[in-house]
């Protein structure tokens, strides 16, 4: 076994969006020959090792790369050039609530989110009621999800993301939800899995976090690699950046 | 495709999901899987059977029982093929966070609507039964052997519109004329000889053409009896050809397009 939980290696993906002319006659039949498309670099060569045993985060501009990275890394989206190796179960939780239903009960929900990142439908039964502690939501899980608050709804969904007992948790942005309690938990969660030699890859805007939470980070720019170290060192670069081009505007 | 084998209470729980969502906020609930075949039945029985008034299509056989018998099956091939060319292009939040066997979206959309059909069954015994004495005979015996070729037929077609519909959203709005045009070229509201006996050289070459000639005549003689003798050998063998050849292309092609199919979403 590596030491090594993902490794990326001039990794490209480009995107070849339709650009929404204003329609005309002669334009939509023309669609159907050569359609009109401007091709974008959303990741350009990018190199990539994170550890077992580490939290990595990814922060850039929006529109960077770097949620398109993590998808990379999900095996959601294939690479148009470069490889990309993954060694571990991984859970991602890109979006909260991916494959829940909301007209359908809290119940419902946890088996099929569950199922559809993977889980067996016995291994639901098994930590259904893990789950359910976890989220704090006894006396909710019976109504449909609809009538959720969304700190309730991300409650539910991250203790379905966690129920996998991921290797390697890839993290977009969620961790902005539930209320001071919810978070210090899962916080909590967090650190435990990196102490059983789990991986973590953290996509935010929130640099403090970053900085604080993650070991070594990533700064993506354009689609590009601006810089990579530890962690608290990205940020500060990024911020002081960010604040020398805002004056320089 | 043991991947997909794998991921099968998934597709299950996400067909059952989309059903008890369906009906969620409805008065009626889960009764509608009843009222829905029922009502359609009714619809069409007002329109062919009253309004054109063909109770009886020769000597003692209903039109009621032709006419349902062949218009549930042919509304799960339709069904298949709308929740199929919806079931990729719908579902772009599971594809962009999750890995799993693409076919498990069109597979599940095809467990929807083959739940309909058989409550469908039962609901035509329900509607023929008492009008018409239609009950279940000793050819029921063949409706098995006749479902599993069916579903793997409609698999294929949900498959190939669910493949074609992620480049080409526009298949979307053609997929309900479509339908509409499979189901006037097909023998259902109106007797197989209209077809044959046809004065229009195409109408008469569709008959050959179209799977479903051979697929709703054997529905007819398992669900009503012998009134629907048919040709069993060559039909079976008609219809068993053209489901492996439509699964077979429907499925490798699926499966090739798999690693680009998030790209359009």
């Amino acid at each position: 076994m590596s030491a090594d939980a993902i490794v990326a290696e001039e990794v490209t993906v480009r995107f070849r969006p339709l650009i929404d002319r204003k329609p005309t006659l002669r334009r939509s039949l023309g669609r159907f020959r050569h359609r009109e498309v401007e091709e974008i670099v959303a990741l350009d060569r990018v190199d990539l090792q994170i550890r077992k045993g580490e939290a990595y985060g990814i922060i850039g501009r929006n529109g960077a790369g770097k949620s398109t990275l993590l998808r990379v890394m999900a095996y959601t989206l294939k690479p148009d050039g470069g490889a990309i190796r993954v060694h571990g179960r991984t859970s991602t939780l890109l979006q909260l609530g991916v494959g829940f239903n909301s007209q359908l009960s809290g119940r419902r929900n946890v088996y099929l989110g569950g199922l559809a990142a993977g889980l067996r439908k016995k291994e639901i039964d098994e930590r259904f009621g893990e789950i359910v502690d976890y989220a704090e939501l006894w006396h909710a899980i019976d109504r449909p999800v609809r009538t959720y608050s969304s700190g309730m709804f991300a409650r539910l969904a991250f203790s379905v993301g966690m129920a996998m007992e991921p290797d390697i948790l890839l993290l977009d942005e969620v961790l902005a939800v539930g209320d001071e309690s919810f978070r210090e938990k899962s916080m909590k969660a967090m650190k435990d899995l990196l102490q059983r030699a789990g991986t973590i890859v953290f996509v935010s805007h929130v640099l403090p976090n970053v900085a604080e939470f993650c070991d070594r980070a990533m700064w993506l720019d354009q689609g590009r690699v601006r810089l990579t170290g530890k962690a608290d060192v990205v940020v500060d670069r990024y911020k002081e950046t960010v604040r020398r081009e805002r004056l320089q505007r | 495709m043991r991947d997909l084998w794998d991921r099968r209470e998934f597709a299950w729980y996400l067909a059952m999901g989309n059903l008890k969502a369906r009906n969620a906020s409805t008065a009626l609930g889960l009764l509608w899987w009843v009222l829905n075949p029922m009502l359609l039945g009714g619809v069409y029985w007002l329109v062919f059977g009253v309004i054109f008034d063909r109770g009886e299509l020769e000597e003692g056989v209903s039109f009621l029982a032709y006419l349902l018998s062949g218009m549930f099956p042919f509304f799960f091939t339709q069904s298949s093929m709308t929740a199929g060319v919806n079931s990729i292009v719908s579902n772009t939040k599971l594809l962009a966070n999750l890995r799993f066997p693409r076919l498990v979206l069109p597979l599940s959309a095809l467990m929807e609507s083959l739940v309909g059909f058989l409550t469908s069954i039962l609901v035509f015994y329900l509607i023929a039964g008492p009008i018409s004495g239609v009950w279940p005979s000793h050819t029921i015996i063949w409706l098995l052997p006749l479902l599993v070729i069916h579903v793997v037929f409609n698999f294929g077609l949900s498959t190939v519109v669910a493949r074609v519909a992620v480049p080409f959203r526009d298949l979307n709005n053609l997929v309900p004329y479509l339908t509409r045009l499979w189901l006037y070229l097909s023998p259902i509201i109106y007797p197989a000889s209209f077809i044959v006996d046809s004065t229009n050289e195409w109408v008469r070459r569709s008959a050959g053409l179209n799977p479903l000639v051979s697929i709703l005549g054997l529905y007819r003689y398992a669900l009503v009896g012998e009134a629907f003798a048919i040709d069993l050998a060559s039909a079976f063998l008609n219809a068993t050809l053209w489901a492996t050849g439509v699964a077979l292309l429907g499925v490798v092609w699926f499966i090739r397009y798999e690693g680009k199919m998030a790209r359009y979403l």
